[in-house]
Order: structure tokens, then sequence, then C-alpha cells
């Protein structure tokens, strides 16, 4: 049995011989890494030594003054905060219900990423079970369960819930545009572009102002609704102006002699969409699709200028008081943390099911 | 802020297209006792001491007591009988046309345009709101014409740029102005140096000092104001006897600071009057409540449930809070301030 050098090295001399190998081999890799390892370390030690080395963890009894004249974070403002921060409004003694009702959601959406799960039946029952459980704990009224309004839900639970009902709501609506934008009858596709267009040129912003305090100024009482649902159908319609194009951007990838040679067979027009077309198109669609995802995500920030107390807002309210005013920095670096984790998350599963389904490899 | 602006203007067309958002006399007072409860503003975030919220959730803060002591003076007390409303700033006025909200509470100037083209009414004045220059301390300024040449760091599009730009104007001194789009931008600007000096309200200032700011003593409010903004409570317009009942609820407050009647000792004076306008106000004699269409001890328990103006200041704005604010101008006329009572007949 032959046994090469490396192998008969003791490991710290093989481990040396890579480091220099990879960093050190030429005067100037020898210079590259010293100066990297400088810049990264004049960056990164001031950086921990704020985050971790100096910074207060705990204030006893919400107490903010032990953070004064401190050099390091203040993380103190998010153990006495972190309620008002995840919840908002949502009444203390309640917010059990509100904890549940967001791993309700979060679990629904995850099983929602689970193949098992893939057919339009069970996706359905899915997300009705889970909005229904979702709703019967925030706003209560039966099982003993006092009534909280919807101007009092908050915090991340809102932000998530308005995720959700936004893409839920929307997404069926942007596979109708998309059909209908591509429909051979000028008078559909046409009015269709026409409204896509329309959405698209106007800031998410007026479109969420309109729906929460004009519309109700123009539509009768009974069309009101509650101004959580106007706001909801304001953002679905938005995010489906902008899927809807995705969307058509997938289906126009296919070749269309696929479509012709399904007519050919006798295919009807809904089966030539659900079995033929749309699933090619979600398929081509899938890095934009997470991509708007992601976006849709962010967004769902901007309902704090209508007064719902969004993750951000709650954030911008846990440091808002005489106490607190001063950690700022502290709270918005939690609330980056809170969206980071959601968004990284869309984005790895948007990685792994474009390996699922080898999309990019053609 | 701007952007914000030109949506209000928007929501404002809508509101003049929409039939008439008049109320009628008395019917937001009978729709509040129909409902059971009175809808009041809070902050979407926060206010610091005026509308901000506690670790549990609660509303707490200047404006907020205030939605109190009215949902009090209404129901008798207000636990169960008042529903704070987050709204921004430009949902104000959208919110009190359409009766979402019976009143705006929310660090609310009085102004000629809100007042008329808005169509709203003020109650008077709770506040008066003192905008002042805050510079380093070692700039050693004295009275706010000093800061002649210098760079001023300002919220873009907020009433204090147009103060400062009218201070300027009027008093004959120059600043050059460095706008932000957040109030965290703009200290952090102003506290790395990149300007001489910020304008805002002095309780916003007193925050800025003794919160943010590392060393306090680094930062000085520069005596002299450059305006003031009496701060009002604002509603419909069209609806006098809710006005009036605006006017006589802040008006209690300030009587009962006046009279030195508190929290503690306003069961004494109900049960012995020192004078007959006590006994009025009181209810021991009756009348202040009919006119008005309330019952005759609704300042009674306002007083007893929240205090006198004095009270609620202490409580949180003053020397209980971390602000630690002086009264200034709104002290009583007989302490140098501005407050004074109406006459209870």
């Amino acid at each position: 049995m032959q046994t090469t050098i490396a192998d008969s090295l003791p490991p710290q001399r093989a481990l040396g011989k890579r480091l220099r190998k990879r960093f050190f081999r030429t005067p100037l890799d020898v210079v590259i890494t010293v100066a990297s390892v400088v810049v990264a370390a004049y960056v990164l030690i001031p950086l921990l030594d704020w985050t971790i080395f100096s910074a207060v963890w705990s204030a006893p009894e919400g107490d903010a003054s032990v953070c004064h004249g401190v050099e390091g974070a203040c993380w103190a403002v998010i153990e006495a905060r972190w309620r008002l921060i995840i919840f908002g409004l949502f009444p203390y003694e309640e917010q059990w219900r509100s904890s549940i009702a967001l791993v309700v959601l979060v679990v629904t959406a995850i099983l929602s990423c689970v193949p098992a799960f893939w057919t339009v039946l069970r996706l359905s029952l899915l997300w009705i079970v889970g909005f229904a459980a979702f709703y019967l704990l925030m706003r209560g009224g039966i099982f003993g369960l006092s009534v909280i309004e919807p101007s009092e839900w908050g915090g991340l639970t809102l932000t998530v819930f308005f995720f959700a009902a936004g893409i839920l709501i929307g997404m069926p609506m942007a596979i109708c545009f998309a059909m209908m934008r591509r429909s051979t009858l000028p008078v559909i596709s046409r009015t269709m572009a026409v409204i896509i267009d329309g959405v698209r040129s106007l800031p998410l912003v007026t479109i969420l102002f309109t729906a929460a305090l004009i519309l109700p100024f123009v539509l009768p009482g009974w069309l009101q609704g509650d101004k959580i649902w106007r706001v909801v159908f304001g953002f679905a319609l938005f995010f489906a102006a902008y899927q809807a194009e995705v969307i058509r951007s997938g289906i126009q990838a296919i070749p269309s002699g696929q479509d012709e040679a399904a007519k050919a067979l006798g295919m009807g027009y809904f089966h030539r969409v659900t079995r033929i077309t749309l699933p090619q198109a979600f398929r081509n669609a899938l890095p934009t699709t997470i991509n708007q995802f992601v976006i849709t995500f962010k967004e769902t920030s901007l309902i704090v200028i209508i007064g719902f107390f969004d993750v951000l807002a709650s954030g911008n309210a846990a440091y808002g008081t005489g106490e607190w005013s001063f950690a700022y920095v502290e709270v918005y670096i939690f609330v980056a943390l809170i969206y980071f984790v959601f968004v990284f998350s869309l984005s790895l599963y948007g990685a792994y099911l474009e390996r699922r389904m080898r999309v990019g490899q053609h | 802020m701007k952007f914000f602006n030109l949506m209000t203007c928007a929501a404002m067309a809508a509101a003049l297209c929409a039939p008439a958002a008049q109320a009628q006399n008395g019917d937001t007072l009978q729709s509040v006792k129909d409902r059971g409860k009175l809808n009041c503003t809070g902050h979407n975030g926060s206010y610091p001491g005026l509308a901000e919220l506690d670790d549990q959730g609660n509303w707490k803060g200047f404006d907020v007591t205030l939605c109190k002591v009215f949902a009090t003076a209404i129901f008798g007390t207000e636990e169960g009988h008042l529903d704070i409303l987050p709204l921004s700033w430009a949902q104000r006025w959208p919110a009190v046309q359409s009766g979402d909200v019976d009143l705006v509470i929310k660090a609310t100037g009085w102004t000629l345009g809100r007042d008329t083209e808005i169509g709203l009414q003020f109650s008077r004045p709770y506040m008066l709101g003192s905008v002042n220059y805050m510079t380093h301390a070692d700039l050693g300024l004295q009275s706010p014409t000093e800061l002649d040449g210098g760079t001023l760091c300002v919220e873009a599009g907020t009433t204090y740029e147009r103060y400062a730009v009218a201070h300027a104007a009027s008093m004959g001194y120059e600043v050059k102005m460095v706008p932000f789009e957040k109030t965290e931008e703009m200290k952090a600007a102003f506290m790395s140096g990149r300007c001489d000096a910020i304008i805002d309200w002095d309780l916003q200032l007193a925050v800025f000092r003794s919160q943010t700011a590392e060393n306090p003593d680094d930062y000085a409010i520069v005596p002299g104001p450059v305006t003031a903004e009496p701060l009002g409570v604002a509603m419909r317009q069209g609806d006098d006897n809710w006005v009036d009942i605006a006017n006589w609820v802040i008006n209690t407050l300030i009587f009962a600071e006046e009279r030195g009647i508190t929290s503690e000792n306003v069961d004494d004076m109900k049960a012995d009057p020192p004078s007959p306008q006590i006994a009025k106000l009181l209810g021991e004699t009756p009348g202040i409540g009919t006119v008005l269409g309330l019952e005759d001890d609704w300042a009674y328990n306002v007083i007893k449930r929240h205090g006198n103006y004095a009270e609620i200041w202490d409580a949180n704005l003053g020397e209980d809070t971390v602000y630690k604010l002086d009264r200034g101008a709104n002290a009583l006329m007989r302490d140098g301030g501005i407050n004074y009572s109406l006459v209870i007949d």
C-alpha cells in the first residue's frame, strides 16, 4: 500500500501547507491576504465589540438607565419591548392568541411548500383551514374569546397576515389577469393591458391610501367592509398586476407549437391552460416569482402610513418613548433580523425549488 | 412629508366631492353615546410624551390622557368606553371627516387652512408647543437670530422647516437648510456636526437631549422661541355642542388647577365646596351637566380619575417622567404662563 507524503504528515502541517498554497503562494498573495485580514479586523472587531462584548443584554425591571453611558449595543430594549414589536397593539393578556395565530400562518405556509400538498384541492383546503383558524384566534367572538377588532392587530403577526393574504388573493387574480391579457379577443386583452399598466404606474402607497381612506367616501356602506380587507385587496391588486406580467413572460417562453398540438388533440381551453401552459409557465417564471414574493414581503411595511402597526411600526413604537428613544439602532437591527429570517428562507426555498425542477438547465 | 401632504390633499378632494361631511348640532355626542365608545386618535408608531406605548402595548401620554378625560366626561369612566385608533398624520382629516374618530387629539396645531378649507373646528388650545433651536453648547447662542450664517438640519416638508424660514426672513438673518426625510437621520447628522442647529418643539428637544445624546451638556436649547404652535382638539365642523364639550372639558382641568382641586382632595371639595363655582363644577349645584348633554358629575369624575392639568402634565411630561419638561408657557397665568380658566358662572 502506497502512502503519499501529504497523508503521512501530521494534520497541522497538512493544514499549514494548504493555507500556504491558497493564501501565501506569491508575494502578491501575501500582500492581498494580509491586507484583507487587516481590513476585516478593522471592521469586525469594533462591530463585534459593539454587538456582543460591550453590549447590555438585560435591564432589570425594564429600567433603561442601565444602558446610559455604555459603549456597546443596548439589547435590553428588546428584552423590555419585544412583545410590543411582535404583537403590536394586541391586548397584552390575549397575546397568546396572536402568537398561536402567527404559528398557524407560518406552519400553513411551510406545509404548502411541501410537494405532497401540491394539488388545487389540498392547497385550498389547507389555506381555508389555516386562515379560518387564524381569523378565529385573532378576532375571537366565539368559544368565549373576546372580540379584538383588526385595528388592534399588529406586529409581526399583522405583517405575515398581510403578506399571506395579499399573495393568496393576488395569485389567482394574477393568473386571471395573465390569461385575459393573452386573450385573442382584443377587447379583453387591450382592457386588461390598460388595467395592468394602470395599476403598475401607481405607487403602492397611493393605492393603499385610497383603499383605506378614500373608498369609504365613494363606496356604499354595505360594500365597504373593514378597513383591513380593503387594504388587503388593494395590496393583492398591486401584487397581481406585477405577477400577471411575470406569469405572462413564463407563458411566452413556451413554444407555441405545444398549445397548437394540444388543440389538435382536441383538448379544451381549460385543460390546455391547467395541464400544458400554466405548469410550464410557473416553472419558467419561478426565479422572478420568488423575487416578487420577496419584494411583496418587504412592501408590507408600507401599511404603516394608514395606521396599521406592522412589525416596523411596532418597532418604531418600541423605541418611541422617552426611556428608550436612544436605542433605535438596536430596534431597527432586531426588526431587520426578523425580515432577514423570512426573506432568506424564501430565497432558500426558491433555490430548493429550482434544483428540484431543474429550472435553468435548459 | 411633502408626499403625505399631497395625499392629504387628495383625500380632502375626495372628501369634498362626497356628500357634505358637516356634523349637525349634537349628533356627535349622540352617536358616541349610542356606540357606547369614544373613538380617539393614537399614533402610527409613537410620539414621545404625547402618545406612546408602554411595555404591554397600552397607550399613554398627554394626548392619550386627554382622550381618556373625554371618555370619562361622557361615560363616567374611560374603561371599556374608549377606542384609540392608530392614525398617521395624513389620516387625521379623512378619519375625522368620515366619523372614524370623534376627536383628533394628536399634537395638532390650529391653523387657518385646517379651520376653514379642511372644514374642522378647534377647541381652545390645550397646550402651547414652543418651537426652539438647539445647538451645540460650545456655540453659546443666546437668541435665535445669532444663528445667522449657520446651517440648520430640518425634516423636509414639516411645519418646522417653514417656521425657521419665516423666522429667518422676518428677523433678517440667514440660515442654510439641510433637509432630511427621517427624524433619526436628522438627529444623527446634527450630532455628527453636519449642521449647527436643529429645530423642533421643546418637548422633542428635551427628549433628544436627555436620552439620545451621550452627553446632554453638549447641547443647549437656544432661549427664545422661534415660534409657538397652539395645539387644540380638532373636530368636525357644525357640531357646536361637541365644541362646547371640548372647550369645557379642557377648561375644567385648568380651572381645577387654578382652584387647587386635585384627584386627592376632590372628594373633600365636593363634600364641602369652598366657593359656589366649585360647587357648580363638581355637580353639587346642579346644571353643569345638563347644559352640555352630560351628567352633572362629569367634571368630578374627570378630576377624580385623572386629576387637574398639573397632575396630568407631571404624570406624562413633567417631573415624574424622563422628559422633565418645564411647564414654560403652559403654566398658569399667575405662574408666568398663559393658561387661564374661562369663567364658570
